[in-house]
């Protein structure tokens, strides 16, 4: 069930409010609990059960864990069989695949046979999420969760199942039992997920069908015109990703939850560096709290470090999808990352900013092209189109459709940036605030709902993770 | 009072969800969709294996939004906000001025020349004389009242290209230059629809006149009746509601004998028929257009008994409807075929009926997308 659907927003979510606010409160997790294996059965009735066999593992595990913590050995032996179990699941359901096309592909005489396995949803998200939980028992870092009930609530959370944010239980250990809704929040919960279901339907949407048409156009488009689609498909992933963030933890507030923010206007960045800290913070700090600082982090010298880094940028281009192309695209910004860390970073300290932003823009946009094409070939010849090999102006046949989205594009290209939220931070007049707020959120559900309502057109891109 | 507009968002949100889902479970569903001319979703088959598969879920989701509450509503707020954000014709349809809709311009380039070659190989077969027009699309016959920002309508190129393989044998009637000058100062399409009107027709009638020799009566020969309240195919996709409706002319024949003219529509295994050119029940819709001829259908025979002799075949496709009423004050026998529906050969039919003209009329939009000529022989 995705957020930006008839009926999650007027079947599920109605329900999902009533049910659970009229849960005592101590039953209120039982009662999320249950409407999350709805919400998750909803689009892959039998894959829920896989979702339960994680949250056993790691449920198991933590108790195991809790009661061995004076042995060592025995201790290390079920975090690493966990470890094991964890990666296993992800390994089998996400990259079987792959593993076996490529090497049949490297060893075509072994004849490998192909599995075919549909990827479940979410389990990228969720089997990163209960990990966190294992390797911070295991440090000792949090408590070992001993109700079944309140350790399937926090990995099933509707709101972040399918597309993150990555929630770590550190984060969120003490809401889980402690939390306390009121009004003031939820608001504050109603107001982020409008703001996130337009971003989602009313930009990422029409980005998308704006890059769908150029990029079939092929040839016609002319570097311009393949520039104005990468730039498209550009806002199209920043505002289906970060709307979908945003929508999550909107939800999360009006149950009581306060999750971590994912997004920070990665677009304003001045370099790549600064790019990663403000792009899906939460997949970023997930990396750097469970792989690279315990594999030293900077503190064993520049070689090592580099190493680390390559491991990093692999596993985050591995992460986001099964194929060579997502891989590319992590080591390609392994390779800037490390570029900038050894001495970019202050070369672009020195010049004016505007270098920084329009360096680190290029390589993003550029970074998409590897990150949306899987095709090899397709790729290949969309590079060289940006670069002229099909002529530089776009042809008459694509200029009238370029030309209908550049309202849309200026206004994703303004809230890409943190303008209108300068704008109404500046506002002291409350009054004025108060109507924003409203009319805001009426234009939001009025406009929203009318979108949907005259499109079918509601992929969410996150999904294939 | 600050108090009430600081938690008001909240309320806002839930009381349109609630109420939403409210009025889905009360409002009574309908099971056709006029606008969209099909019939809506049913509530899904629930058991246990389709709510295993995801089955159930899926077509749930399909039965709620086209049962939504409020549909027609919000699908208009959207297309007016479409077009305020720019995207003219964001649902295929553009607006232009004075209310008029145009769909975009068709793509099919390939496989008009496709259909041009079944059309010639059949008229280098037949021993009776194959007339053809195509009608160009209204995007390019009244293009100064295109919006400013559109995709170029190519119908002078492509009817062209399409002419160029058709051969000797088909006489082929080009109507594209008196249109573009007619329509200046008369109304050739609809606004809300993509047909023409029955001035459209009858402008392509008498160019047609030179050519299949016949003298085309003059307008005062017809008296007009006026219907008004159309809203075509256009205006359902455009969903731009507040847009006026379009009239639609019946023109007779003043001199039209009473009980001349008979309709024969066969249909498969149905057939009707009808003393008139015009189905009246067909404006009681609210697609009027089938008004003429009572719409499609496989095998249609108009006699008009005031015409001695003369018989001709329309292979044809929708746009024949408004022009057959016309022509047949010159034939006492039109056979019309659509190749949609009739899937025998058409030579056959042209040799049992005596034909003395077979006429091919198209608009260039339907034929560009027609995958059904290869049915001519």
């Amino acid at each position: 069930m995705v957020f930006s659907s008839f009926i999650f927003l007027f079947g599920f979510l109605p329900v999902v409010l009533a049910l659970y606010y009229i849960t005592p409160r101590r039953f209120r997790n039982l009662t999320l609990f249950v409407v999350d294996l709805v919400f998750y059965s909803w689009g892959e009735p039998m894959l829920v059960l896989l979702m339960m066999v994680s949250v056993l593992i790691n449920y198991i595990a933590g108790i195991l864990l809790g009661a061995r913590r004076q042995k060592k050995s025995l201790s290390r032996f079920i975090f690493v069989t966990a470890i094991i179990l964890n990666l296993g699941l992800l390994g089998f359901f996400k990259y079987v695949g792959f593993i076996g096309e490529t090497l049949q592909f490297v060893l075509p005489f072994l004849n490998i046979p192909i599995l075919e396995v549909s990827l479940p949803i979410g389990i990228s998200f969720y089997t990163f999420q209960t990990m966190s939980y294992t390797i911070d028992v295991y440090r000792n870092a949090v408590k070992v969760q001993k109700n079944f009930i309140d350790f399937g609530t926090y990995v099933s959370l509707f709101p972040q199942l399918i597309a993150g944010p990555i929630v770590r239980y550190a984060d969120v250990a003490e809401q889980l039992v402690h939390r306390r809704e009121n009004l003031q929040q939820f608001t504050d919960g109603v107001k982020l997920f409008l703001i996130g279901l337009a971003k989602k339907v009313l930009l990422a949407n029409q980005m998308g069908i704006l890059w769908d048409s150029i990029r079939k156009s092929g040839e016609a488009s002319g570097a311009l015109g393949a520039w104005v689609g990468i730039i498209a498909y550009t806002f199209q992933i920043y505002f289906d990703f970060s709307g979908y963030s945003d929508m999550a933890i909107g939800l999360g507030k009006m149950f009581g939850f306060e999750f971590v923010k994912n997004f920070d206007y990665p677009y304003i960045s001045k370099s790549i560096t600064e790019f990663w800290r403000r792009w899906h913070i939460s997949l970023g700090t997930w990396f750097r709290e469970y792989v690279y600082i315990p594999l030293g982090g900077n503190r064993k010298g520049l070689g090592r470090q580099i190493i680390n880094m390559s491991v990093v940028w692999f596993l985050t281009g591995l992460w986001h999808g099964a194929s060579w192309n997502f891989i590319l695209w992590g080591v390609y910004f392994g390779i800037l990352l490390i570029i900038e860390k050894t001495f970019m970073l202050k070369v672009l300290k020195k010049l004016p900013a505007i270098f920084g932003h329009i360096y680190a823009l290029i390589f993003i946009v550029l970074g998409w092209v590897l990150f949306y094409f899987e095709d090899m070939n397709e790729m290949g010849s969309f590079v060289a189109r940006l670069f002229g090999a099909d002529g530089w102006m776009m042809s008459s046949d694509v200029t009238p459709t370029v030309l209908a989205y550049v309202p849309l594009l200026v206004i994703a290209l303004l809230v890409s940036t943190p303008l209108f939220t300068t704008i109404y931070h500046k506002i002291k007049w409350q009054p004025m605030q108060l109507m924003i707020d409203n009319v805001g959120c009426v234009l939001s559900l009025l406009l929203c709902t009318a979108s949907l309502a005259s499109s079918s057109y509601n992929p969410f891109l996150y999904f294939k993770f | 009072m600050k108090k009430v507009f600081q938690y008001l968002p909240a309320f806002l949100f839930c009381g349109f969800i609630f109420v939403m889902m409210g009025l889905w479970l009360v409002l009574p569903k309908t099971l056709y969709s006029p606008q969209e001319k099909r019939t809506l979703a049913e509530f899904p088959e629930l058991n246990g294996n389709t709510l295993l598969n995801g089955d159930f879920q899926k077509k749930l989701d399909t039965y709620l939004s086209d049962h939504m509450p409020g549909r027609n509503f919000f699908v208009g707020v959207n297309a007016v906000y479409d077009l305020a954000s720019g995207r003219n014709g964001s649902k295929g349809i553009y607006l232009g001025e004075d209310g008029y809709l145009f769909p975009k311009p068709a793509e099919g380039g390939e496989n008009l020349l496709k259909n041009a070659a079944y059309i010639k190989e059949f008229a280098d077969d037949s021993d009776i004389p194959v007339y053809m027009t195509v009608i160009p699309s209204s995007g390019y016959v009244n293009r100064d009242k295109l919006p400013w920002n559109h995709e170029s309508y190519r119908d002078n190129e492509w009817i062209g290209a399409f002419c160029g393989q058709l051969g000797e044998k088909v006489h082929f009637v080009d109507v594209q230059e008196t249109f573009v000058e007619t329509a200046a100062d008369t109304q050739l399409y609809y606004k809300t629809d993509h047909h023409w009107t029955s001035r459209g027709a009858f402008e392509c009638y008498q160019a047609l006149g030179k050519t299949m020799g016949y003298t085309p009566l003059a307008e005062s020969a017809f008296e007009k009746e006026t219907v008004s309240g159309f809203y075509g195919t256009s205006y359902a996709k455009a969903a731009l509601w507040f847009l006026p409706p379009d009239d639609i002319e019946l023109w007779h024949n003043r001199s039209q004998g009473k009980d001349a003219v008979k309709v024969n529509i066969k249909d498969g295994a149905d057939s009707k028929s009808n003393n008139s050119y015009f189905f009246r029940e067909q404006l009681e819709n609210d697609d009027k257009y089938p008004v003429f001829l009572d719409g499609n259908h496989s095998l249609v025979r108009i006699t008009n008994e005031d015409v001695p002799t003369g018989t001709l075949i329309v292979i044809k496709d929708s746009y024949a409807h408004t022009i057959v009423p016309f022509l047949s004050q010159h034939y006492h026998d039109i056979i019309m075929v659509d190749l949609r529906y009739y899937k025998k050969e058409v030579s056959a039919l042209a040799a049992q009926e005596k034909a003395d003209a077979i006429l091919l009329l198209y608009s260039l939009d339907n034929l560009a997308a027609d995958t059904n000529l290869s049915y001519l022989f």
